[in-house]
């Protein structure tokens, strides 16, 4: 047994109890411990994927060296250790980016809070990806919805509080389901870890028992997560949630949650239920309807929407769609797309959020975005940023958004009947990106003309300018450097994105 | 790995135009003006020097850039057929823009102005000298991106609508064209999507979902042929003329709407192959999508007295005549498809640069305030003359050998009533397109008398432009003349690709 | 370049001179020199004419692509025509000289007017259809000035209808060349056809595409439906060229026609087809429409017009007759048609340069004023109308017997029986100028008028000789051709021959 194999439960527990740290440390204090905790969690995170490309393996980690059924375990395998440095990156990155922004929303005295939040928000996340347990994954679960109540909450003004208790109650709809779901599936298989779940599982599916009983299992998880992740038609709490909160919170709400409960579905079709078994359920062609719908829908809604926070958010809608699309072709192929799109929809999203914030600032903090129309000049390196993930969540070639195009629909013409429907999905669901992203990226870059009515209006603007607030990033380079990292990640994921779809398919052959 | 050169005329103008974007030279000022026109004519023209050089050279040559996943690489070479549209643009791009020196006198911004006119000579040398689908596809992309400053440069609240319905409609049809991407990818024999004269595609595999193929092959045909402006998808065209002048002339009416076009060419022939295709219900449809665009836009190109759109419009009509040779799918059609797309792109160049020119020297943009220019602009209306007697395809300037190369491919071609109702659709095109050119010569040429005597005293100041304006107008009416009377050696070169490819 | 390099002269010449004028803005204000200029050349090229002729030849000009060439290739066909175009311009020219003193911008009517003989002349010798189809778009572009010249705005719309209805004209007629070139390449022309039977398998497009041919050529020479530039178009251009639209330019509508049916397809080929029945309804319906419409019309340029209409579909329909005295009848009436309304426009054009009068009704008591301008109307009207010996005479007789000979049921009695009418129909819309010229009736108050004229100094009463001279010289012509018409006939009879 390697040491490196003891770093997943390391960086679980290490984040926890920085949290519990946390709450007696003043904010700034709070913030340093967050950032290295996190910059240690992803290095240990690295370690270990570099420990499993090296052996090729997967291993399963006894807690206590309690063997099943009774002891808790940890798995870590390729895809989890790539997927917990991804999620380690975009949340320092995310946490970096906002810092500057946290510091004036969040209340002087709360400043420790929301830093606990965010460690409680790492240590959930990572608890997600390595668990092997079905029911330490539902505690992670709550944990999780908590910080992210928390997340949400801590800018006390009214929008964020209602946003904050929908986001609850959705989250709780969902936790409750999946609760469901898990005490069913004890009931029938008498098993919370995973893999001997897993063969109870093939055992009842090979006798042919519980036929109905498992379809609801499988139901009942499916759509719990799909609530907590935002799918179509259960995504009304994802807009105000996203628009509402602090940078910071967006972006890793955004970024990485909805992926945290996506990843978990995925391990427990591959895991417990089995792949071949929710294929023949059909359940996925359930999900790839509401993938697809997703798709459209999303996108449809962020034409409508003026408010630029709420536009990106109502185009994770559609993101997430895609995703549970991928899913739904339910083929291999298929789940390496959406488990790519996922990490692209984080880089991305995350960037999208922060790049906001720096447009926003030169532009009087107005959430209509077309109080952005020039910001593009007045902050370049944001307005750059913007451009950069528009582009990516368009699919323009280069970019770590053209890969997972290419995959999925590379990966539909493996399924017949979901061939046409899908590719005429991507391309309708493109052209409606190009709509509302671009449509922003214009706005970013045109100046007001020379008109007289051009005039008359900016003297307007002028005189009921609302909140004249200094620019917080100004000069500092924290913006800068998430900016910076996340177009790096996003063209790494671009141009490099053979190895990382080669770690997403093998590591997914370990899950078997 | 002297074969890197090939990237060259790619990512020379590329860089140097972020670069100039980058670097904040002085705005204003004759001084720094001057100094932008050498670095900008200096780089342009080296550009050209540099396709010329691998045009004589290099020809055949390849060159693998990065591999951007799995099989899919970003590759250049440089084939004949690519060769015709480099040479092409090459050649126009340095006489674009000493026109465009002139034109942009007067504006502010011009710095960025040229940055991305100079980005684009190279994002549109990267689509003739792509050597696969991908790359095509990526630069199809980036032509996009880089043109839209160009149509939002007036910054007008029309620029804005133009320009993002610009957007909108280019990456639509780019995610169409996608979808035919992948399913080339899927099914080509090779594994890659690398162009090959006669196609790629696996054609045991394909013919087992023969209508499945076809019918992606319809959808890219649709998506590539939003740049070339198909009807119904040619809404941005009229639109995108609010940008200058230069933009208008040069982006839309030759580089990215004949990139358009050359990417149907190259998708027909050189990925999908015409073997498969040929007598199909999909020819067929395209090849009705064609015609149906070569009408509406002769004719709405008659309603329009925007001079502007109207020749806009004109080009929405020219450039079906070349995807109407793509359709015939045989090596005549595509040699009479390229030989229209250069020569279509000298006329209608030197139909917008006269445009142009009107437009800088009197500020005039409609048709019916034309009346009686012709007289003290006789340099101007003269090419334009030629340049729409070209356009009607009289016999001894350029268009007639085109149009003449067209109308053989469609009488050779078999299988269907549609490539005889073709001849029929070009000839009632020329007959819109002299009432469309001729009109507004007439006014010119000969205005109404009472008109023109009391308007005698103000048009005496209008005078012919510049040198700067004057020579490229010139060379390329000398041009047409000269394809209409010598296009030997040009049909032989085309023909030979056809006959390649075909 | 190979062959009789002497068939380029009369085709560049003028061309090079009419640019000249045009460019060279010293003709802009004198006029002595400028009307030298046009004059000599006018000479000039009677003489390089008759040097051309001298030897049968062919030339080639230029090979336009690998298999398109541009060919000159001289037969009877192109002397006839080249002949005629010649002699007219010359006489239309030595009009002018006085015609053109009341207007603006001679140098211009006088650049294009050469341009336009040099085009002709290389339309007459065209050897193959490409160069045929060059020179006639060439054609009508560089007329267009010729109508545009007034500047009127009646003019310009006259002018646009013109280009309109010609460039129609000219691609419907490319779709069918286009076929042709496919079928029979792009060979010199050969005297009765150069197929000997219908495509198999494109019988249908075959016809249609001749059909497009003829109809589209027609539109040049006023043939239904494409006839409604002529009257707009005519009465608006100064009388010079009106004479030369209606007189020549029409003619090179049928010489088109012409080449095609009788030099390319062959007669044989369209012998009781579709296409052949339509063409001669066509024909037949625009005689009639024309002379009738002539009847009605109140301006006399424009009753000339309508007049053109109908006597060029004459010679249209002996051509769609495909026999060979129909055939005579109808190169004939070509010559003489030229002649006459060549004669027409220029004493109607002299009228209006001397009285300012454009209705037939306002010219009562004409006669007493210009009695010789009256005098060659009348004589040339009766010609037209056909009153032997006038040469309309000839002309209609061999189109007549040719149509009775023709053999093609309905038509053969019918054509002659509407040429009938169409002629007594001539009489009445000619004549009548004639007859209230000379004898405008008891209650005309002539002297009124006089003493009007005179306080207004219009002392002169005929016009100039630069006028008259060409009026009379045409009308002589009109008189001459039809008492001695042996030489002509004989050399249409042997084109006849070898076409049929």
């Amino acid at each position: 047994m390697s040491f490196v194999q003891n770093f997943p439960f390391f960086s679980i527990i290490i984040a926890m109890f920085s949290g519990i740290i946390s709450s007696v440390l003043d904010g700034k204090r709070a913030r340093n411990l967050c950032l290295s905790v996190i910059v240690l969690t992803t290095g240990m995170s690295l370690a270990v994927l570099h420990f499993c490309v090296r052996t090729g393996q997967s291993y399963t980690y006894m807690m206590g060296h309690f063997p099943a059924p009774w002891g808790n375990e940890i798995r870590a395998g390729i895809l989890e250790g790539l997927t917990a440095v991804l999620f380690g990156l975009v949340m320092f990155f995310s946490v970096t980016g906002g810092m500057d922004h946290t510091a004036v929303d969040v209340e002087t005295s709360k400043q420790n809070l929301f830093y606990i939040m965010i460690d409680l928000m790492l240590s959930s996340l990572l608890a997600l990806i390595y668990t092997n347990d079905l029911f330490t994954a539902y505690v992670f679960v709550e944990i999780n919805t908590i910080a992210g109540c928390g997340l949400i909450m801590i800018r006390q003004i009214g929008r964020s509080l209602s946003s904050a208790i929908r986001y609850m109650i959705m989250s709780q709809l969902g936790s409750g389901l999946f609760l469901i779901g898990l005490s069913l599936l004890y009931d029938v298989t008498g098993h919370l870890l995973m893999s001997p779940a897993r063969e109870a599982v093939a055992g009842i599916e090979a006798a042919g028992l519980y036929q109905v009983p498992m379809l609801v299992i499988m139901a009942v998880v499916s759509v719990g997560l799909a609530i907590k992740s935002g799918l179509y038609p259960f995504h009304y709490w994802i807009p105000d949630t996203y628009g509402y909160a602090t940078p910071t919170a967006s972006a890793v709400l955004s970024g990485l949650v909805s992926k945290g409960y996506i990843f978990l579905l995925i391990k427990i079709f591959y895991r417990v239920l089995g792949r071949e078994n929710v294929i023949a359920s059909e359940i996925v062609n359930v999900l790839f309807v509401f993938g697809l719908a997703g798709m459209l829908m999303g996108s449809v809604h962020a034409i409508l929407e003026r408010d630029t926070r709420r536009m990106i958010a109502y185009s994770s809608v559609a993101q997430i769609g895609y995703i549970y699309m991928g899913i739904g072709l339910g083929t291999q192929a298929g789940m390496v797309a959406a488990i790519f799109h996922m990490f692209t929809h984080s880089a991305t999203k995350a960037l999208l959020f922060i790049s906001a914030v720096g447009l926003y600032e030169v532009s009087g903090n107005r959430k209509d975005f077309r109080s952005l129309q020039g910001s593009g000049y007045r902050n370049p390196l944001a307005g750059i940023g913007f451009t950069v993930g528009s582009l990516s969540m368009v699919g323009f070639p280069m970019l770590s958004g053209f890969i997972s195009k290419l995959l999925f629909a590379t990966s539909a013409l493996q399924s017949p009947h979901k061939m046409l429907p899908t590719v005429i999905a991507l391309a309708i669901s493109t052209i409606l990106n190009a709509v509302y992203f671009l449509r922003l990226v214009i706005t970013l870059y045109t100046i007001p003309g020379d008109s007289p009515e051009n005039k008359e209006k900016e003297l307007a603007n002028k005189e009921k300018a609302p909140e004249k607030r200094p620019v917080l990033t100004a000069g500092t380079w924290k913006l800068p450097l998430a900016i910076i990292s996340f177009i790096l990640l996003n063209l790494t994921l671009g141009l490099y994105s053979q190895p990382v779809v080669a770690w997403i398919g093998s590591g997914l052959a370990m899950f078997d | 790995m002297r074969e890197i050169l090939l990237a060259a005329p790619v990512l020379l103008p590329v860089l140097g135009g972020a670069g100039m974007l980058v670097l904040h030279l002085k705005d204003g000022g004759e001084k720094n003006d001057r100094r932008l026109m050498f670095l900008t004519e200096g780089l342009v023209l080296l550009n050209s020097l540099v396709i010329f050089w691998l045009l004589r050279y290099r020809m055949g040559a390849n060159l693998v850039l990065f591999r951007l996943f799995g099989n899919l690489t970003v590759r250049f070479g440089l084939d004949p057929m690519g060769g015709v549209f480099a040479g092409l643009i090459g050649f126009l791009w340095p006489l674009a823009v000493l026109y465009s020196f002139e034109y942009m006198k007067h504006e502010k911004r011009k710095q960025m102005f040229f940055a991305y006119y100079v980005m684009t000579y190279g994002v549109t040398a990267g689509i003739a000298l792509a050597g696969n689908l991908v790359t095509m596809y990526l630069c199809y992309e980036m032509l996009t991106l880089v043109t839209f400053p160009l149509v939002l440069f007036p910054m007008t609240r029309e620029a804005k609508r133009a320009s993002r319905r610009y957007l909108y409609y280019s990456i639509g049809g780019a995610a169409f064209a996608f979808i035919g991407l992948v399913f080339v990818l899927s099914f080509s024999a090779t594994g890659n999507t690398d162009f090959a004269p006669g196609g790629v595609l696996d054609l045991d595999a394909a013919e087992a979902r023969r209508n499945l193929l076809l019918l992606v092959y319809v959808l890219a045909f649709f998506g590539f042929g939003v740049k070339a402006a198909l009807f119904p998808l040619h809404g941005w065209l009229p639109r995108a003329t609010v940008a200058p002048t230069p933009v208008t002339a040069l982006l839309h009416a030759v580089a990215v709407v004949k990139s358009g076009a050359f990417a149907i060419l190259r998708f027909t022939y050189f990925s999908y192959g015409t073997e498969f295709l040929r007598g199909s219900w999909a020819q067929w449809t395209v090849m009705a999508a064609a015609l149906v665009t070569i009408v509406f836009g002769s004719t709405m190109a008659v309603r329009e007295i925007h001079w502007k759109r109207r020749l806009a419009y004109s080009t929405v009509s020219n450039l079906s005549y070349i995807l109407f040779g793509a359709t015939v799918m045989s090596p005549l059609g595509l040699a009479a498809a390229l030989s229209h797309l250069v020569i279509h792109a000298f006329m209608k160049i030197c139909s917008f640069f006269c445009a142009g020119a009107v437009m800088h020297q009197t500020g005039k943009t409609q048709v019916y305030e034309l009346d009686g220019l012709g007289k003290s602009m006789p340099v101007t209306f003269g090419c334009l003359a030629v340049a729409s007697f070209s356009l009607m395809g009289i016999p001894l300037f350029g268009g007639f050998i085109s149009k003449w190369n067209l109308v053989q491919a469609a009488f050779a071609c078999e299988g269907s009533w549609l490539p005889c109702a073709g001849v029929a659709v070009i000839l009632y095109s020329a007959l819109m397109t002299g009432i469309y050119m001729l009109t507004v010569l007439v006014r010119a040429c000969f205005p109404k008398r009472e008109k023109q005597r009391t308007e005698t005293e103000p048009e005496r100041k209008y005078r012919d432009p510049g040198w700067m304006m004057l020579v490229p107008l010139l060379i390329f009416a000398a041009l047409i003349l000269f394809w209409g009377l010598h296009s030997s050696s040009l049909m032989r070169l085309l023909t030979e690709i056809g006959g390649e490819a075909g | 370049m190979e062959g009789n390099i002497r068939l380029l002269l009369p085709v560049v010449a003028p061309v090079a001179a009419g640019i000249a004028v045009l460019l060279y803005s010293g003709f802009r204000r004198v006029r002595k020199p400028l009307l030298a200029v046009v004059l000599g050349i006018l000479v000039l090229e009677t003489i390089l004419l008759g040097l051309a002729l001298t030897g049968e030849g062919s030339l080639l000009l230029w090979q336009l692509t690998d298999v398109v060439a541009l060919r000159f290739n001289v037969d009877g066909v192109s002397r006839l025509f080249a002949v005629l175009t010649v002699g007219v311009w010359l006489l239309a020219g030595v009009y002018s000289v006085a015609y053109m003193e009341h207007e603006q911008e001679e140098h211009q009517f006088f650049g294009f007017y050469l341009i336009v003989l040099g085009v002709l002349v290389g339309l007459d010798f065209s050897g193959n259809l490409i160069t045929m189809y060059v020179f006639y778009e060439l054609m009508t572009l560089t007329s267009l000035p010729l109508v545009l010249h007034e500047r009127t705005k009646e003019a310009v719309a006259a002018g646009l209808k013109y280009l309109f209805y010609s460039v129609a004209g000219a691609f419907l007629a490319l779709f069918g060349i286009f076929l042709l070139l496919q079928i029979c390449g792009n060979q010199t022309f050969v005297p009765g056809g150069m197929l000997t039977a219908i495509p198999e398998g494109k019988a249908g497009l075959f016809l249609a595409a001749i059909f497009c041919i003829l109809v589209g050529f027609g539109a040049k020479a006023g043939m239904f439906p494409l006839h409604g530039w002529l009257p707009a178009a005519h009465p608006v251009a100064p009388a010079p060229a009106s004479a030369v639209l209606s007189g020549v330019i029409t003619k090179s509508g049928v010489l088109a026609v012409l080449r095609v049916v009788y030099f390319v397809v062959g007669p044989e080929l369209l012998r009781g087809t579709w296409v052949q029945q339509v063409w001669i309804l066509l024909t037949l319906l625009t005689v009639f429409m024309g002379s009738m419409l002539a009847y009605k019309e109140p301006v006399l340029k424009k009753r000339l017009a309508y007049s053109t209409v109908s006597q060029v579909s004459y010679v249209l329909f002996g051509l769609s007759m495909l026999q060979p005295q129909a055939f005579v009848g109808a190169l004939s009436h070509v010559v003489f048609h030229s002649l006459i309304k060549n004669a027409l426009f220029l004493c109607a054009g002299a009228v209006i340069v001397m009285t300012g009068k454009t209705q037939v009704k306002d010219m009562k008591g004409l006669g007493r004023r210009m009695p010789v301008l009256l005098g060659c109307y009348t004589v040339v009207s009766l010609a037209l109308v056909g009153i032997p010996p006038a040469s309309g005479f000839i002309s209609k007789w061999y189109l007549a017997a040719g149509a009775l000979a023709s053999g093609t049921g309905i038509w053969a009695w019918l054509g002659p029986v509407v040429l009938l009418v169409s002629a007594l129909l001539t009489a009445g819309y000619l004549l009548p100028l004639t007859i209230e010229g000379f004898f405008p009736g008891a209650d005309w108050d002539g002297e009124a008028l006089e003493r009007k004229a005179a306080a207004e100094d219009q002392k002169k009463q005929e016009p100039s000789a630069w006028m008259l001279v060409p009026i009379l010289v045409l009308t002589a012509g009109a008189l001459l051709f039809g008492c001695f018409p042996g030489t002509l006939i004989q050399m249409l009879e042997t084109i006849g021959a070898g076409v049929l």
